[in-house]
């Protein structure tokens, strides 16, 4: 490695930034548009860690992604305000997360209400639009209702369950690239 | 939601019947037919199974997308 070359890396990591203790950065830094990289350099990696987690785990993996999600999900929701009804909590949830994951609760048009209830079975459609999981996993090639998707249903799970109280499953009906339709069941 | 077919493009292989969780379309005289387009929850999955590309949807919100490869996309635009 030459000298130049090294006093050239050493230059761009140099500035006249005085950095106080008490700076409290208000903004991201780079500007969003700047982190198209990061991005894709994290989506990336997210996509592999998944991918060698399925190879050495297996079907475990699952279990891993759904436990991380549900962790997740608790998380967040544990500030929200606690509500009995599941379809405005849903509604409360959407709006909350609107940016990392957008859904919409969804009812065919035959069906007068969103909460249904068919096969002794109580459950909510939900369409998810945008996800930074699907993104992933298609920037990755890799297929869609993996390990990954499970860091989703736990998420929801959870979320459901902190703040209503009450147990949920989640369910897969359909993957696309624009939107999955998914089932919130509930116990 | 609005969806349409181009007839004259469409093959009727029936692939958006099959795939369409909320049968949305139907085969009428080996075409496909989107018969409840109300029923439609904008995954367009069928367009990307519908080896005639002969689906249309309008209305459709249209999910962000970060999947492209932004080399492969600096090489396109160098070469379109």
């Amino acid at each position: 490695m030459s000298a130049g070359y090294i006093d050239e890396m050493h230059e761009a990591f140099h500035s006249d930034l005085v950095y106080r203790a008490e700076d409290i950065p208000l903004d991201c830094s780079p500007k969003p548009k700047d982190l198209e990289q990061t991005l894709h350099g994290l989506m990336k990696l997210n996509g592999l860690v998944i991918r060698s987690l399925e190879e050495i785990a297996g079907r475990g993996a699952n279990a891993v992604t759904y436990r991380a999600g549900k962790k997740f999900g608790h998380e967040v929701a544990q500030y929200f305000q606690k509500r009995e009804d599941v379809e405005g909590a849903l509604h409360e949830l959407s709006d909350l997360l609107r940016g990392q994951y957008s859904f919409e609760v969804w009812k065919p048009e035959d069906k007068e209400k969103f909460i249904i209830e068919e096969n002794g079975e109580t459950f909510i459609y939900l369409v998810f639009h945008d996800c930074i999981v699907r993104q992933t996993l298609r920037r990755n090639g890799l297929d869609q209702g993996g390990p990954l998707c499970q860091t989703l249903f736990g998420y929801v799970v959870g979320a459901v369950e902190e703040i209503t109280g009450r147990k949920a499953k989640l369910e897969i009906v359909h993957t696309g690239p624009n939107a999955c339709l998914k089932k919130l069941i509930l116990k | 939601m609005e969806i349409h077919v181009d007839k004259d493009a469409c093959v009727g292989c029936g692939l958006c019947v099959k795939d369409c969780p909320m049968h949305v379309y139907e085969l009428q005289e080996n075409v496909s037919v989107a018969v409840r387009p109300n029923n439609c929850m904008g995954c367009l999955s069928c367009h990307e199974i519908c080896p005639a590309q002969a689906l249309e949807h309008r209305g459709i919100y249209g999910a962000r997308r970060h999947y492209i490869d932004i080399k492969v996309c600096e090489m396109l635009r160098k070469v379109i």
